[in-house]
């Protein structure tokens, strides 16, 4: 149970970064955003991500825009803002130091 | 075979077999309603829906084919994910929420907390939302409940309107961890989406001039949110609790006096003037229909405050129709009273009758007014007027104005071709036809008494307490004889409206309790003494020179 919960802790602390990171290559469609995150194993489900997305929308580090689609409706293609982008690199600038700190922590025990 | 069904998802038709149709459906149902405490549940939903349309669309034209059966449908939800995931998903999700959380101002909705309640959790409720010790909240109802009952009255109100924290984001959010008005931005969402449906089957084109209509009008409500969640928030807050309590304060009255009136008995208050036009026997029926009249128009407007103030959910429809309905059946039942009361003033009557009066050898009269409180056998009775008062004493009527009925009693005082002064009563009253309106006048009594000289009027006509008004007024008429004096004191001519001011300033005497009239050929005129006047003048250029 402890496992579990620092496994989903640890999980989740990172699923919006990478969120982040996979929407700053450039326009992004939400099944793509899954497809990677699939890949990564981070997120199973489409429908959690949608929320995800809402709320980062709405904290204004992304922004949309609608492109109209052959199969089915327009779709919402999303981009970083430049909140996002400042975000991201604060982010990223906290995901050096945690992967120093991790690497630090752990270095004797994996060598 | 198979029978199939046309469905809309956001404006692109799919033809869809009868059992993937439930299926989809019911999971549709349980992501809105797992969605529905977000801010963002329309949004969410939309995006959904929109994923399951094009998933549908791919499939279809992969295979080939144009009916969406189970099969698909389930693929199609195993890869959006269940609600049991999206409950998973979002435990993992409060934990960082805050983490990007830049519209700050937490505050909190009210809930009945179900985990710390001694009766419905009404008290843990408002403490958690004012996040203060439930105890204190628990003592202030316990204080209210002694002052007429009303901590029990708002409990109730509260227990009904506040709903329970079922979900643990209710319980997140009860203790205050999203942001307020978030309600009041999803109704108007909810209102929105009815438009918008219509809105987007405009057609193709018009579509993606839509959708962005869609999202400014989405941010646009998400920023006036925000902004209310800031600056406006407080001040709103507190108009609306003054008007809460203004419209509870109003609330009790009305309770109080439904109370009064009908639970400590009709007796005390049916024979006062308003309520008195009404038969006493309909009494209760009217009563309660006026308070109900009036109540629930003043619950709603609580209810609707209660609503945009605390972010509560509103009544549900039925029970919101069915208040309705009591409404309008108690409307119904005031305006057939008032109908039928009315009829009873349809036809009047008027009698008259004559009473002698004992001439005097010096041709004066005093008039007064009869200021001895009267009391029914019955009342004597039961205040025990005989044992507690002895013979000499009096009680004193003081309250001018409660018992009087209009102004029932007038008075004219006129001249006499005859030596005989004479009183004329003429009693009138309406009824619903003549016979009864005849049988209300005579139904009256009008005490008046002559003692020597001293002429007693009683200040009101007197009837039946049960029964109830029907306009009966009385006209006298005192018909003396040439050069008769008559002397009006202060409660007579005030309460009968004679102007004896202007007669005592005639005569100099402004500090006088009482003026004197003469009959003349022309009607009573104020009796000028000449002796004083004249003194007085005389005095006066005594002193000037």
């Amino acid at each position: 149970m402890i496992v579990e919960n620092t496994q989903t802790q640890m999980r989740k602390g990172i699923l919006e970064y990478c969120i982040l990171s996979i929407i700053a290559k450039g326009e992004t469609y939400a099944s793509d955003i899954i497809a990677e995150l699939k890949k990564a194993q981070l997120l199973v489900v489409e429908g959690t991500l949608y929320p995800l997305l809402t709320r980062l929308k709405n904290n204004g580090l992304l922004t949309y825009n609608w492109v109209e689609s052959t199969s089915g409706p327009p779709r919402k293609y999303y981009i970083l803002s430049d909140d996002g982008k400042k975000v991201l690199e604060q982010l990223d600038k906290t995901w050096e130091e945690l992967l120093f700190a991790v690497q630090t922590a752990i270095g004797d025990r994996k060598e | 075979m198979n029978k199939t069904i046309i469905i809309n998802i956001n404006g692109i038709v799919f033809h869809i077999e009868e059992d993937a149709y439930e299926i989809l459906k019911n999971y549709m149902t349980d992501v809105k309603r797992h969605f529905s405490n977000s801010a963002d549940s329309l949004e969410i939903t939309t995006d959904i829906e929109n994923r399951i349309a094009e998933m549908f669309s791919e499939v279809l034209e992969k295979e080939s084919k144009q009916v969406i059966v189970e099969q698909d449908v389930n693929s199609v939800i195993e890869q959006m994910g269940s609600v049991a995931d999206f409950e998973n998903a979002e435990n993992e999700d409060k934990a960082t929420a805050s983490a990007f959380t830049y519209n700050g101002g937490e505050s909190r909705r009210l809930f009945r907390d179900p985990d710390d309640h001694l009766v419905g959790g009404v008290c843990a409720g408002i403490a958690n939302y004012f996040d203060i010790d439930a105890v204190w909240i628990r003592l202030a109802f316990a204080v209210c409940f002694v002052i007429a009952g009303s901590g029990l009255i708002l409990y109730i109100i509260l227990w009904i309107v506040v709903p329970k924290a079922v979900t643990r984001a209710d319980r997140m959010a009860m203790k205050g961890e999203k942001q307020n008005l978030q309600g009041f931005k999803k109704n108007f969402e909810d209102e929105l989406s009815s438009v918008k449906q219509n809105l987007s089957n405009f057609g193709h084109e018009a579509r993606p001039f839509v959708y962005k209509a869609r999202d400014f009008a989405g941010d646009f409500f998400h920023h006036l949110g925000v902004f209310f969640n800031g600056a406006g928030r407080v001040l709103v807050k507190m108009i609306g609790i003054f008007l809460l309590l203004v419209c509870f304060g109003f609330a009790i009255f009305l309770i109080v006096l439904l109370i009064g009136i009908v639970g400590f008995d009709a007796m005390t208050f049916h024979h006062v003037f308003p309520l008195s036009v009404f038969e006493s026997r309909n009494m209760d029926a009217i009563v309660v229909s006026a308070f109900v009249v009036a109540f629930i128009p003043v619950l709603s407007i609580i209810l609707l405050i209660i609503k945009a103030l605390f972010n509560t959910r509103s009544i549900n429809r039925s029970a919101g129709s069915t208040i309705l309905v009591i409404w309008l059946v108690a409307l119904g039942f005031l305006v057939y009273y008032s109908v039928k009361t009315a009829s009873n003033f349809r036809d009047g009557a008027t009698f008259m009758q004559t009473i002698n009066i004992k001439a005097r050898v010096n041709n004066t009269y005093y008039l007064k007014i009869n200021d001895l409180k009267y009391f029914t056998a019955e009342d004597s009775a039961r205040l025990n007027i005989k044992t507690l008062f002895n013979k000499n004493m009096s009680v004193i009527d003081n309250d001018d104005n409660i018992d009087r009925e209009l102004d029932n009693v007038n008075l004219s005082i006129e001249r006499s071709d005859v030596n005989q002064p004479v009183l004329v009563e003429s009693f009138s009253a309406r009824g619903r036809n003549y016979d009864e309106a005849l049988y209300n006048a005579r139904n009256t009594k009008y005490i008046f008494t002559q003692q020597d000289s001293v002429i007693t009027f009683d200040p009101k006509l007197r009837r039946n307490r049960e029964d109830s008004w029907h306009g009966e007024d009385v006209y006298l008429t005192l018909r003396l004889p040439l050069n008769a004096k008559v002397v009006v004191d202060d409660d007579m001519g005030r309460i009968f409206g004679f102007n004896i001011y202007d007669c005592k300033v005639e005569n100099k005497k402004e500090n006088a309790r009482a003026a004197t009239f003469i009959m003349t050929d022309n009607g009573l005129q104020c009796k000028v003494d000449t002796l004083v006047t004249a003194k007085k003048d005389s005095l006066k250029r005594d002193s000037t020179r």
